[in-house]
């Protein structure tokens, strides 16, 4: 991504990504702005779940990673109220999963076959997700500009899924906090597996409908989930986090190629292992679990979820 | 004693053919960056290496720590992450060079006396004294580590012929004396020569112990210990003018100490919300004003800087002036609030101006205006359209510093790839120089750098795309009075001097 001291042809690097990866013509520049968001809300996430340090973490880093991803919280909110209703085939029980389905609409147009891509392209795309990004002029502003057309250099139908079971382990973990509003997220992200179940590629059909209807109800959670996230997180002395997270190993979270595909299982609890894996196993290299094992998992999960939740 | 700018005495710098950014009077010299040669140019003193094994050298083998140091200019590396430099200062002459590293060690370097028959060896630095400052703890409430690397060393000016610094880590600020002793007493009664005891039975005469010479020893011991008064990491710590207190800053919470009293401290700035989930701000460094004691600044995460009285209120939580400039909107991103983070705020000599450091630029504030910076410099504007990435690396939270220069018209701080940049406020020029090994022979004139954003790359630029982000010139130090300066490249310490001719 950046080069430590070695010299890299600029025209090399543009070539070697944008061979791998399906790029429409012309994409609007609202889409890369979306996209942009995503990815930022994506590394946010990452940043603030992904290592493990000996030491209390900078406060400051912790902070702004926090405000970053309220402002782009906020933003989500505001454009879930702003926009009219769409159509919904079921609702998007995740709040955090919504906010990546947006993105595939605007994609599924040039890339009629982007399960085809498999898992290692999509996968180098997630993961230098950022430097294609910049190399659009103007890409980061808040409000999208017009602007020279940016190819869109991720494989979409990669990240929804990857997010969704990301996104629904991360509500699975929350409900490791004692809080009602926790509880509220767990009743909602017990319908997320059966939505997830259809695989990639039924889900994309779905995302294409699903976008926008929801978020009104789905952003009243958010917050609620996002604050859980930072109490029970960083921003308190008593660090709550260490004691309720001690057990589990994050080192799932962290999308190094290297230690992406050490066992994770040894300390969590079967339920996120699982699926914590099938969110992993994109990042290592190795082909896209198929659909089937999955959904059994994760009906398993469903119900472990519901003896959590003391049903 | 403060002298203004103009009153300032150069000493012999009238002899000597001064850089532009340096001259007191008259018409700059043309930069060398222009003109490809050197008149008014730096050059590379010497290179030091913290030396990590010396108390195990010395050990082994009765070492001089000065003959250490001379082996490690040569190549050693010892380049454990232990070693990496992460604060440097001058005191108050110039006359000592502190360090503090990642394994809270603090190395002391003296300038080399001036002598007639190596004229040319005036301005290196030796190692004057090696100590350990800060260990390792354990936090058994949190289970977490408390890191020794030193964050800051701030200098006491002396009083007598000790030298008093405070060094702090993220927890616990230390009080160092570091003293000389060249004669030690001879000829004791009831011990011999070797300290063992004598018998009293083969005792026939008295005598009296005398001083006799002995070789230059240089000791630091710890003679006071400010610990337990912050829950959150201290980022700064300040000398007030008024030599009897300091104090001491962590991301939520101020705290002013007496030096002789280490038990208690008083808060004078807490920005901790009720809630912790409200809290959106931190605090990233303070500054006491060099000549008015009761008056600090402090700046936050979200590029705010507030100075405060404390004649006003014992609780200095409403400022008495706020620093803040309105965003521009043509660059508003996603990141303007990250790289807004103020990293490093520094009053001027003249007590007059203030800078502060943010990830892209350094600007200049006059005190006596508050909505805008008199002055904005870019450090590294190629950056801008690589913050996505930087972000994801965790670059865009790297912390430079920025130095003054003795008489407040050249600014520095540091940036990537090992380069750091000098800003000279009155002809507004700047160059970017390297603090690496390959580029500079001691001696040798330091060529300026030039970064090329895209397009054709000319010969000797280098791209955006080919900058080591590893390679970062955080710390930085200037002498107070002459044209020196010390810049720490990982664990490479790197003194740079302008030109003598």
């Amino acid at each position: 991504m950046l080069g430590k001291g070695g010299k890299r042809k600029f025209d090399e690097h543009e070539d070697g990504l944008e061979g791998k990866i399906v790029s429409p013509s012309d994409g609007p520049s609202k889409v890369s702005y979306t996209l942009q968001r995503q990815t930022i809300f994506n590394i946010s996430l990452m940043k603030l779940y992904n290592h493990r340090p000996l030491t209390e973490p900078s406060l400051q880093k912790t902070v702004l990673i926090n405000n970053m991803l309220r402002r782009i919280q906020e933003e989500l909110k505001q454009e879930g109220s702003l926009r009219p209703a769409f159509p919904a085939s079921s609702p998007p029980a995740d709040p955090l999963g919504s906010s990546y389905r947006e993105a595939p609409p605007a994609f599924s147009h040039p890339a009629p076959a982007p399960c085809e891509l498999g898992g290692a392209a999509p996968l180098e795309a997630c993961l230098t997700p950022a430097s294609l990004l910049e190399d659009d002029q103007d890409t980061f502003c808040t409000s999208p500009a017009a602007q020279p057309a940016a190819p869109a250099r991720l494989a979409p139908p990669a990240l929804p899924p990857e997010k969704d079971s990301f996104s629904s382990a991360l509500d699975e973990i929350e409900e490791l906090c004692p809080t009602s509003t926790s509880m509220e997220a767990a009743e909602a992200t017990t319908d997320d597996p059966k939505g997830d179940s259809g695989g990639p590629g039924a889900q994309r059909p779905e995302g294409l409908q699903d976008g926008r209807p929801d978020d009104p109800k789905l952003m009243d959670s958010l917050p609620g989930n996002f604050e859980i996230t930072t109490s029970t997180g960083f921003l308190t002395d008593l660090t709550l986090d260490d004691i309720l997270f001690a057990d589990i190993d994050t080192s799932m979270y962290d999308f190094d190629p290297c230690t992406s595909a050490s066992g994770t299982s040894s300390k969590m609890s079967p339920v996120s292992a699982d699926d914590l894996l099938k969110t992993l196993a994109p990042y290592s290299s190795q082909p896209v679990a198929p659909s089937q094992p999955f959904k059994m998992d994760l009906t398993e999960l469903d119900h472990i979820m519901e003896v959590l939740v003391g049903s | 004693m403060v002298l203004q700018p103009s009153e300032r005495h150069y000493g012999d710098w009238n002899h000597r053919r001064l850089g532009p950014w340096c001259s007191p009077t008259g018409s700059p010299a043309p930069l060398s960056c222009e003109t490809g040669c050197g008149e008014g140019s730096w050059i590379l003193v010497c290179r030091l290496l913290v030396p990590t094994q010396v108390s195990l050298l010395s050990m082994e083998e009765d070492i001089d720590t000065r003959k250490i140091n001379n082996s490690f200019l040569r190549d050693h590396s010892y380049a454990t992450e232990a070693d990496i430099i992460s604060t440097v200062e001058f005191n108050h002459t110039g006359e000592l060079l502190a360090t503090g590293d990642k394994g809270g060690r603090v190395v002391i370097f003296q300038r080399e006396q001036e002598s007639k028959n190596q004229v040319h060896r005036r301005g290196e630095y030796n190692v004057y004294s090696t100590f350990q400052s800060h260990e390792p703890e354990f936090d058994y409430l949190k289970s977490l580590e408390i890191e020794e690397k030193i964050n800051k060393i701030r200098w006491l000016p002396q009083q007598n012929a000790a030298y008093f610094l405070l060094s702090t880590n993220d927890k616990t600020v230390k009080l160092w004396k570091v003293s000389e002793r060249d004669k030690r007493p001879e000829g004791y009664n009831l011990k011999d020569e070797e300290g063992r005891l004598r018998d009293p039975a083969t005792i026939t005469t008295l005598r009296v112990p005398v001083l006799r010479p002995m070789d230059l020893m240089v000791e630091a011991t710890p003679r006071r210990v400010f610990a337990n008064a912050h829950t959150y990491h201290i980022n700064s710590i300040s000398v007030n003018s008024d030599y009897e207190t300091y104090m001491s800053a962590d991301d939520l919470r101020i705290n002013l100490w007496n030096f002789e009293i280490t038990n208690q401290s008083f808060n004078i700035v807490d920005i901790k919300p009720a809630n912790m989930e409200e809290l959106t701000e931190v605090i990233t460094a303070a500054e006491f004003h060099p000549h008015h004691c009761n008056t600090f600044v402090y700046s936050s995460s979200k590029g705010t800087i507030r100075l405060c009285d404390m004649r006003a209120s014992a609780l200095c939580d409403r400022h008495t002036k706020f620093f803040e400039e309105p965003e521009d909107p043509s660059n508003r991103s996603f990141f303007s609030e990250i790289i807004s983070s103020i990293s490093d705020v520094k009053f001027s000599h003249s007590g007059r101006y203030i800078m502060t450091r943010d990830y892209l630029t350094v600007k200049v504030w006059d005190l006596n205006m508050e909505n805008r910076p008199i002055e904005t410099y870019q450090v590294h504007d190629y950056l801008r359209s690589k913050l996505c990435s930087l972000y994801e690396n965790d670059c865009i939270f790297d912390k430079f510093e920025c130095v003054w220069n003795g008489s407040d018209s050249v600014i520095m701080t540091g940036s990537y790839n090992n380069f750091f940049r000098m800003f000279d406020r009155n002809t507004k020029r700047d160059v970017t120089l390297e603090a690496s090994r390959e580029n500079s022979k001691p001696r040798a004139i330091l060529k300026p750098r030039k970064v090329c954003v895209g397009g054709k790359r000319r010969k000797d630029e280098i791209s955006v795309d080919s900058l080591d982000f590893s390679k970062k010139i955080l710390h930085t130090a200037w002498h107070p009075s002459e044209n020196i300066i010390a810049v720490a490249a990982t664990n490479n310490l790197y003194i740079f001097q302008d030109k003598v001719n």
